[in-house]
This record gives structure tokens, C-alpha cells and sequence, in this order.
């Protein structure tokens, strides 16, 4: 196995596509563990740890953008405030070791439906950026994930960064987990209540092929939140959001849950983190 | 005397190297052209091998011997087993490299040396094996039904013995079938105990060195004594040309209570090689071969008066044994036998238990081997029990447990309790957790029909440690005895050397039996120096579970010492110029009985035996001194535990709010590690009741067979503990101490499950299947009934 290791961002462009087979290691939660297992064997790998831009993180004109190697860690410690939503969930990755390596890019690198970060950045309408020798794109979130564990990413495309809005709305996000930490979410679920432009984003994780939105759900509560009074949300409203959110999911049937069971938790995670947006818009913690 | 150690929260000795890993574990032993091994596992549960061609892996680069099974057919023996239960018992001959069949997803069948791991595990890959797929046996209630398919085709049965206590034909007791015949209330239940997999931090690794014609041999082993003598007579090598190292081992939990097939692939490849070799587990090698613990299914039938006083119980047991027996498998579910009446007066019982065959990984001895199943399948009744007829389950519990003024007393299975206190345990729990409050508010929530319910668990527990008399051991038909054994050796310049046939594999036996041997001798804590583990130094012993160790080894300890005053007091007198009888040991000094001033020492003693100069007449310049202890008795640690748990209807999630624990372990040596015990204990039981669960699927596939899957508890997962504790002494030997190493494990599990189901009682749910994950609690929540 070769060990490829280029010491700043062209070059590790100019190897990723000299190397497209080559598997980028950042934090190499996801990887080692694939390794370990014995469940990947690729030709080589690329590691990022040396490439600091990839650990910067600014704003762009209305969106902030955070470099693909900004640890959990970092984002709660740095970034609760702008990405609340996100910095929720990294609270909920791995344990304290995970989260001091484990990094957002590399979650949307394995592409996997159970990754953390993703709900939160779905909910957020989050961009991707994508840049290879051949150019930079940005890739909305929603866009991103095609399959289970896979991804638009082209095989001699890095992951650059992600954006999100530099104002966030107010974010919630939700777990059921077998334990507390160190686990696999059964499901999970992210919210976002935008109060300026009077929009809702959602994002459902573990309960589907890939990491899913609820659009109808987030119509129907955009159209039925009482965005004017901020009166209380009708406790119909919450109940129908929960089961819009419930049958978005297209969850299966393994050792962690059952599909039913999964479509329940979610309407009560959906309406709960409904409860917690709407009378704390703050949302930041 | 004066005591002073014996009692105080040092911290232990052991931990620096321990933690920081400055030791030797096994994985760390290197030798000079050691070669490592790596084990191909079987990918089926059940399997005809057709054939198997290990010469790929011999092509690999780095690889210096491959051979599976067959190739060692003739020499590797058979994996042993100490306990058959019966007289009749079916004891299949259980290869350590599967030869014609594998019987569990798994199971070794070829092995590669190699001159790294690496390469070794590289060459595994190589090997071409053919299976022919056998019929997997799963179920237990399916193994035993007529025309079921056989784990062992030639033994005709997957049934491995059968086994009955009946209080009536003993003559403890009254006759259970009457009392039922007869009762007022019968609760009848099934309770399933889940497999388990002990998960200790340190996987297995074994290291053999054959020099000349003798073995030494590094394991990460509980039980280096009887590792040796089962070496020996299963390789048929002879006893004094192996030596077995337990170095510093990294836990247990019974886990490694065994003679494994990995040791004698080891022992096979070192002798067939001539040179060293190592192996070590990976973490899922461990999680699926290593062997798993619990697996039962528990028919119950209490029979009772419409007072809550208990008239007669049933119990009537399947337990899994896997493909094979294990060491003491077999007796695993026999320990249990005598604890289903726990605390209290039951006056007729019948227990029966048959041990099943399946493929699937052996189970045998898991933290508490019996007694915690014993102790949830007692305490989920007495709750039930309690339900069904409206009484408060503590006065239940209270209107049928022993009282403190009559111990000693002799239980319906005809153990003799020791002693103790239930209620004084009780009030002092019930004080701690603010029981009568939390009732309050539990009423509270459930008039509100909050999402969120409380509900209370109560566990009062016993259970028999210092394993054992070897009397008792011996008419269970265990293969061996129970006695401890210890050795004091007083150094020329007062320093002390002790060996303990003990094995402590993260207990903290150089601690406490640093603290015991500095009170007695009257020498400093930090003078003191433990050797285990080592079969050179430590030649006998009977090695480290069941809550035996201080209990036993402890007063082996204890009567070592006096020996070594009873040998240094006329040395003392010659010294003092006075007659030995007039003498007196008091803080550290034996001194003219009424004189303070110019005592002598141990030191003092020592080094006059080291010199050797004057000594009285006929004296043996020595103060060494050595001790061997059978007990008496079994010892009867007993406790309450409370707790209170935070169960949310809508989503399952169980949240432990509060957990008291009052035990009563007789003395306490050192509260500091009795404290460690208790909460790695209360984890453990409280994994069993909310996390833990090793699962196969219908193939016989370990579908948990990582860490991510097989939910251990992280510090995350569980509350701080309120812990208290009571004292009942020992009443049978000097230093009053019970054994705490399995109490939280046993105790923990029933409270937990009791607190759920107590919260949801109201919405008509009187039982959940264990793990009670999210899902499942909702699910009976939806149900009713799980």
C-alpha cells in the first residue's frame, strides 16, 4: 500500500489525480476502522493532516465556510454559535478521542447514512465544495449523496470545505442511540426554523439509504407555523410534522431497530426538536 | 497488635504500572526467534470441511509453517473439562483445531507461523477451505424436540446432562410440586437470561517457549494454576517440564476462566516448530471466540399465600452451553442452583437444569456464574408477586426474608448463611434513595400521564462466595478443590516477600494483601512485595474468581502470618532476654507484656535469623513461613440495591435517575477498591439489563462481533452511584471479609429491570425482555406486554 502525503493543497489535488484510486485520510475514524476490519484494502492512501488549509475556517460573503478538516472538536468549541445544529450533533460523535480527530469532511467522504454531520448540514442547506485539478464546485448538501456510501464526488475530487449560511436559524438536532456514545444513531434528526425567510430544513439520518430530507414535512410546517405571533405551535401541527418526518424516512429493518420503530422515534424526535426551535430561536448552546 | 492499613482507602500500589502500561501484559513478551501465529476462523456455524489446502500460505512471503486440523490431529488433545454435573454427562471431545466439522462461527481450523503478525495474517487469507453446510442448531427448546437436528451427530442428543436439587428428596425442604398444587397465587414466568460476552479490556494472548524438553508458557489467564495441571494432562507433558506465567493480566470477568483452544494451538505449534511463538486476539476474534457467558431460559413458578409469605418455588432451566462444555460450563448454572431462594425462608423448592448443545461459541463462567440469574429470576418475582396482590414489593420482600437474629441459618438448599442484616441494608437504602419522595413523585407523574414515567427497582440480594469448600466442590463433582494457599517470606532486612496462589488480574491483591501482611507483621505497606502469577514462584494455588480471593486467599494470608510471629516470638524473647510466653506483638514490636520501651521488631527478627548467630537452642534460622486454607463455609455478602429510573413512554429510553447501593460485605480491607468493585459491578448488571446483548442470526452468523454492535456501557451511559455500606462479619475465619468481586453484578441487573417495569406498570406491561433497548421498552409500551 502506498502512503501518499502532499504537503499543501495543489499537490494534494496534482495526487489525487495522478492517484483517483487513492482513499483520503484525515481524522481516519471511518478509515481505520475499514481497514481494521479488513473491509478495505485500497492501493494507497492519501493523508490530509498536512495540508492546513483544509483546517481554516472564514466567512464567504453571506456563507461561512469551514475547511473539511476542522475537527468536531473544533466546531464545538469555535463554531457552536454559527452552526448550532452541527455543533449539537458533534457533541453526539464518538467520544472525546473521536472528536479530536474526527472531522466533517471525512464524514462526508464516507458518505455513509449514519454520519453524524449530515442531518445538521442537510438541515442547514449546506454546500459542498469539491475541487480537483480540474476545477472548484460547490454541490448543495441535498445533491450530494447518491447511495448508501456514496457520493457526487468524482474519483480525482477532494473534499474542500462546506458552507452554510453565515446567519443560521434556529437548530435542533436529535438521537436515539443504543447507548449514549460510541454507537451507531438508530435515527437522527436535524432542524433548522428559519425565521428571516420564513423556511424550514430538515434532515433525516440512519433511516434510509442515504441521509434524507422531509420536504413535505418542511413545507407543511413552513406554511403552518405562526412565523407572525410566535405563538405556541398547535399541537396538531407538531403531531402532523412528526408523522410527515416519520414517513419521509425509508428506514430497514437491522440489529440496531427495527424500520417501525424508526419512523416512530422520528416523528417524536420531529416533534420535540419542533418544541425546543420554536421557544429557544437562539438554538445556539 | 495495632491496626492501622487494614481499613484504609490506599490507594493501589499496582495502578502506576498498570495504567500506564509500563508492565508486562503477554502481548508485550518478545523472544528470540519468535515467530507469531495467526488463526483462520471458521465463517460458518456449521460445516463439513471437504477439504482444506494450507500450501498457498506456506508461498507467503514471511511464512514459515501452516497446518490445520488434520495435520495435528494426533497430538493437540482434547480442550478439558473440570465440572461434569453428572455422572452421565455428554462430553463431546472438543479439538482445538476443528478437524472433520466446525461446530460455531469461529472455530479455529488452520493455523500460519510467520516471522511477524502481519505476515501471519496475510497467509491466513490464503488458505482454501470447502465447507459443506450442516444444519445450524439455534434454539434450545428446537435442539431438545424430537427428530432435531444434532450438533454432535454421534452423540444422538443435543442434550448435555440434566440436573436436580429438590428440597423434598434432600430432606432441606418441603415438596414444591405440593406447595404449588396447594397454593393460593401461583406467579408463573419465563425469564430469559441473553448471551452475554464478558468483553475484558486485555484480549487473550499466549506465549510458548519450548526449551529442551520443558515449556514456559505466557497467558493472559485467570488461572495459571490449573492451566498448568490441565497442560500437562491434556498434552501429556509432564507437570514439572511446564511452567505457565500469568504476568500482569488486564481483567477477566470469568472470561478468562479457561483453558482455551488458543493456548494449546500455541503449545502444539511451539513444540512442532521448536521455536517461541505468540498469539493475540484481535478485539472480534475475542468478541466471537472467547467464550460468552449467561444464555438461559428460566420457567419460574412461585407459590405463595394471599399474604405475600411464599410457600414453594419451581425453577426449571435450559442453559445453553454452545458447541461444546467448557472448562466449568457445565456447573455454571449448578452454582446458581442454591441461590434462587436468595434471602429468604422458602420452605420447599425444586430446581432442574439441562445444559443444551448449539452451534454456537461455548458459554462458561461470566462475572457472578449463576448467581446473577439466580438473583433476577428471585427478584423479578418477588415484584410480580407483589403486583398480583397489591402489596408493596419491599413488605413482600420484608415478610419473607431471614431476620438478623436468626443466622446462622440453613436455607431450603441447605447452605448454612453466615450472617447478616437485610433490614439494616434495607432502611439504610431506602434512606439514601429517598424512596417514600420518588413514590411521591412517581404518583405524581402518572396522574399527569407524563411522556416521561419513574419507576422504583428493588434488588435484595445474597449470594455464596469463597469458592469453596472443597468438601462441597467434591460432591458437586468438580474436579478440584477450593483451598488457598500463601507464603511469607521475611527478607534479612525486614522487607517481606509474599506469594499468593491468588491471580489477580486488576483486583488489587498486591494492595490488599500488602495492607494484611503490614497490620499483622507490623512492618510498613510500602515494605511489602506480592508475587503471583508465576508458577516458579508461586507453585500452588487455585487461582482468582468467584469472589474467592481475600475471602480464601486472604486468611491463607492471615494464618501465613501468624506463623511467621508464632516462629519469630522465641527468636524475640532470646533477644529480650525473657521468656516467650511473657511477650506481646503490639505495634510492630514484641515487647515485655506491661513495657513499652525496648521492643524488637520483625526486622529485628529477621535479621537474626539471617545471621544465625544466636539463636535459642534447636531454633530453624528461618521465618518463612507457608499456608494452605479450605474454608468451612461459603461466605454470604448480602445487600440492597435501589433504583430509580426515568423511562420516556414515546421513545423507549430508559435513564437511570438514581442508584443506591448498600452492601454488606463482612470487613473491609481497603474501601477504596471495594468501592472500585461495586461500581464496575453495578456497570456490568446494568449492561445486562440496558445494553448488552450478543446476537446470532438465523444462520448462526455472530451478528455483534464488534464493540460498535455489542453495546458495552461507556461512563456516558451511567449515573454516579450512591453507595453505602453495612457490616456483618465473617463469622468463620480471623479477618471477617465476604468477597465484593461479583455483588454490584448480581445485584444491579434485577434493579434496573425491576425500576422499568415498575414505571410501567400502570399501562398494564409486567415484563421486558432484556437489553431493554429504546425499541423494546416502547415496544411494550405499545404491547402491553413485551
Amino acid at each position: 500500500m502506498e502512503f501518499l502525503q502532499p504537503a499543501d493543497w495543489a499537490e494534494a489535488l496534482a495526487v489525487k489525480a495522478a492517484h483517483p484510486d487513492a482513499l483520503p485520510i484525515a481524522g481516519g475514524t471511518d478509515v481505520m476502522v475499514d481497514l481494521n476490519f479488513d473491509r478495505a484494502r485500497p492501493g494507497a492512501l492519501l493523508d490530509l493532516t498536512r495540508v492546513t488549509d483544509l483546517t481554516d475556517w472564514g466567512t464567504d460573503g453571506d456563507w461561512l465556510r469551514v475547511g473539511a478538516g476542522v475537527t468536531y472538536r473544533r466546531l464545538i468549541d469555535e463554531l457552536a454559535g454559527r452552526v448550532p445544529g452541527l455543533a449539537l450533533a458533534s457533541r453526539t460523535v464518538g467520544s472525546p478521542q473521536i472528536r479530536n480527530r474526527g472531522t466533517v469532511g471525512g464524514n462526508l467522504g464516507s458518505a455513509s447514512p449514519a454520519g453524524d454531520a449530515h442531518p445538521a448540514l442537510l438541515a442547514a442547506g449546506a454546500l459542498v465544495e469539491l475541487a480537483s485539478v480540474r476545477g472548484t464546485r460547490r454541490v448543495p448538501v441535498t445533491e450530494y449523496f447518491t447511495g448508501p456510501k456514496r457520493s457526487v464526488r468524482t474519483p480525482d475530487e477532494l473534499i474542500a470545505a462546506f458552507l452554510v449560511p453565515a446567519r443560521p436559524g434556529a437548530e435542533q438536532f436529535a438521537k436515539v442511540g443504543t447507548r449514549n456514545a460510541m454507537v451507531i444513531a438508530v435515527c437522527s434528526f436535524a432542524l433548522s426554523l428559519d425565521a428571516a425567510t420564513r423556511t424550514v430544513g430538515t434532515g433525516i439520518g440512519s433511516a434510509g439509504p442515504t441521509p434524507l430530507r422531509a420536504t413535505e414535512a418542511e413545507a407543511f410546517l413552513a406554511a403552518e407555523l405562526p412565523w407572525e405571533t410566535r405563538g405556541a405551535v398547535p399541537e396538531s401541527v407538531a403531531a402532523r410534522f412528526g408523522e410527515l418526518v416519520g414517513s419521509a424516512a425509508r428506514p430497514i429493518d437491522d440489529v440496531r431497530g427495527s424500520a417501525d420503530y424508526r419512523r416512530h422515534a422520528l416523528a417524536v424526535l420531529a416533534r420535540r426538536a419542533l418544541a425546543w426551535a420554536w421557544t429557544d430561536p437562539g438554538g445556539a448552546v | 497488635m495495632t491496626i492501622t492499613e487494614v481499613g484504609s482507602a490506599r490507594r493501589r500500589k499496582e495502578d502506576a504500572r498498570l495504567i500506564t502500561g509500563r508492565t508486562t501484559w503477554t502481548e508485550n513478551v518478545t523472544l528470540p526467534g519468535m515467530l507469531h501465529l495467526a488463526i483462520l476462523r471458521s465463517p460458518m456455524a456449521h460445516a463439513r470441511i471437504t477439504s482444506i489446502d494450507v500450501s498457498p500460505a506456506l508461498e507467503t512471503k514471511g511464512v514459515v509453517a501452516a497446518f490445520s486440523g488434520r495435520d495435528v490431529a494426533d497430538v493437540q488433545g482434547a480442550l478439558p473439562c473440570a465440572w461434569p454435573v453428572t455422572a452421565d454427562m455428554v462430553h463431546p471431545d472438543r479439538p482445538p483445531i476443528a478437524v472433520d466439522e466446525v461446530k460455531f462461527m469461529g472455530e479455529a481450523v488452520a493455523v500460519v507461523a510467520a516471522r511477524s503478525r502481519a505476515a501471519a495474517l496475510d497467509a491466513i487469507a490464503a488458505i482454501e477451505v470447502d465447507y459443506e453446510p450442516l444444519p445450524a442448531v439455534l434454539d434450545m427448546e428446537a435442539a431438545i424436540a424430537d427428530g432435531a437436528d444434532l450438533v454432535h451427530a454421534d452423540k444422538g442428543t443435543n442434550k448435555g446432562y440434566t440436573w436436580v436439587f429438590d428440597s423434598a428428596e434432600a430432606g432441606t425442604g418441603g415438596d414444591a410440586a405440593a406447595a404449588l398444587d396447594g397454593a393460593e397465587v401461583v406467579i408463573k414466568r419465563r425469564y430469559v437470561q441473553q448471551r452475554l460476552i464478558p468483553a475484558f479490556m486485555e484480549p487473550r494472548s499466549v506465549v510458548v517457549d519450548p526449551t529442551g524438553d520443558a515449556y514456559s508458557i505466557w497467558s493472559a489467564t485467570q488461572i495459571p494454576h490449573i492451566l498448568r495441571f490441565l497442560i500437562s494432562v491434556v498434552t501429556g507433558t509432564p507437570e514439572h517440564k511446564v511452567r505457565v506465567i500469568a504476568p500482569d493480566v488486564g481483567g477477566g470477568f470469568g472470561g478468562k476462566l479457561q483453558v482455551t483452544p488458543e493456548e494449546l494451538i500455541a503449545f502444539v505449534a511451539a513444540k512442532r516448530l521448536g521455536r517461541p511463538v505468540k498469539y493475540t486476539e484481535s478485539r472480534s476474534e475475542s468478541l466471537v471466540s472467547a467464550h460468552h457467558g449467561r444464555d438461559v431460559i428460566q420457567d419460574l413458578e412461585l407459590a405463595a399465600r394471599r399474604d405475600g409469605t411464599v410457600t414453594g418455588l419451581r425453577v426449571k432451566l435450559l442453559a445453553n452451553m454452545g458447541a461444546y462444555m467448557g472448562l466449568v460450563g457445565p456447573g455454571v448454572p449448578i452454582l446458581g442452583a442454591f441461590m434462587y431462594n436468595a434471602i429468604y425462608k422458602f420452605p420447599a423448592y425444586r430446581f432442574e437444569c439441562s445444559g443444551i448443545f448449539t452451534n454456537t461459541t461455548i458459554t462458561d463462567a461470566y462475572r457472578g456464574a449463576g448467581r446473577p440469574e439466580a438473583t433476577y429470576a428471585i427478584e423479578r418475582l418477588m415484584d410480580e408477586l407483589a403486583a398480583e396482590l397489591g402489596l408493596d414489593p419491599m413488605d413482600v420482600r420484608r415478610r419473607n426474608w431471614i431476620k438478623a437474629e436468626e443466622f446462622p441459618f440453613t436455607t431450603v438448599c441447605g447452605l448454612q448463611y453466615d450472617s447478616g442484616d437485610y433490614d439494616k441494608a434495607t432502611d439504610r437504602a431506602m434512606e439514601l434513595l429517598g424512596y417514600d419522595e420518588l413514590r411521591a413523585e412517581q404518583q405524581r407523574r402518572r396522574e399527569a400521564q407524563d411522556p416521561v414515567q419513574l419507576g422504583i427497582g428493588i434488588s435484595t440480594y445474597t449470594e455464596m462466595c469463597g469458592l469453596a469448600p472443597s468438601r462441597v466442590l467434591g460432591s458437586l463433582r468438580y474436579g478440584a478443590g477450593g483451598w488457598e494457599t500463601a507464603s511469607v517470606r521475611m527478607l534479612p532486612t525486614g522487607k517481606v516477600e509474599v506469594v499468593t496462589g491468588t491471580s489477580p488480574h486488576g483486583q488489587g491483591h498486591e494492595t490488599a494483601w500488602s495492607q494484611i501482611v503490614a497490620d499483622q507483621l507490623g512492618v510498613a505497606f510500602d515494605d511489602v512485595e506480592v508475587l503471583h502469577g508465576d508458577t516458579r514462584t508461586s507453585y500452588k494455588g487455585l487461582d482468582t474468581y468467584g469472589s474467592r480471593s481475600l475471602a480464601v486467599g486472604g486468611i491463607a494470608l492471615y494464618n501465613a502470618c501468624q506463623k511467621v510471629l508464632d516462629k519469630a516470638k522465641p527468636i524475640a524473647a532470646h533477644m529480650l532476654e525473657c521468656d516467650p510466653a511473657d511477650l506481646e506483638f503490639t505495634g510492630g514490636q514484641f515487647r515485655v507484656r506491661g513495657n513499652p520501651d525496648g521492643g524488637k521488631s520483625m526486622a529485628d527478627c529477621a535479621l537474626a535469623v539471617f545471621a544465625a548467630h544466636d539463636l535459642p537452642d534447636g531454633i530453624e534460622p528461618t521465618l518463612d513461613a507457608d499456608a494452605v486454607y479450605d474454608p468451612v463455609n461459603f461466605s454470604f455478602p448480602h445487600g440492597t440495591h435501589l433504583c430509580a429510573t426515568e423511562v420516556d413512554t414515546e421513545t423507549g429510553r430508559v435513564t437511570i435517575r438514581k442508584y443506591v447501593a448498600v452492601d454488606d460485605i463482612g470487613k473491609v480491607i481497603n474501601p477504596l477498591i471495594v468501592e472500585g468493585q461495586v461500581h464496575g459491578g453495578i456497570a456490568q448488571g446494568v449492561a445486562q439489563a440496558l445494553f448488552e446483548e450478543a446476537v446470532y442470526d438465523a444462520d448462526g452468523n455472530l451478528m455483534t462481533g464488534t464493540l460498535v454492535d455489542y453495546t458495552l456501557p461507556t461512563a456516558a451511559d451511567l449515573p454516579s452511584f450512591v453507595t453505602d455500606r453495612t457490616e456483618s462479619p465473617a463469622p468463620d475465619h480471623p479477618l471477617g471479609t465476604k468477597g465484593v468481586g461479583e455483588a454490584g453484578t448480581i445485584a444491579s441487573t434485577p434493579a434496573v429491570v425491576n425500576a422499568i417495569v415498575d414505571a410501567l406498570r400502570p399501562m398494564g406491561v409486567n415484563d421486558i425482555a432484556m437489553p431493554c433497548t429504546p425499541e423494546r421498552v416502547w415496544r411494550a409500551v405499545q404491547g402491553g406486554a413485551a
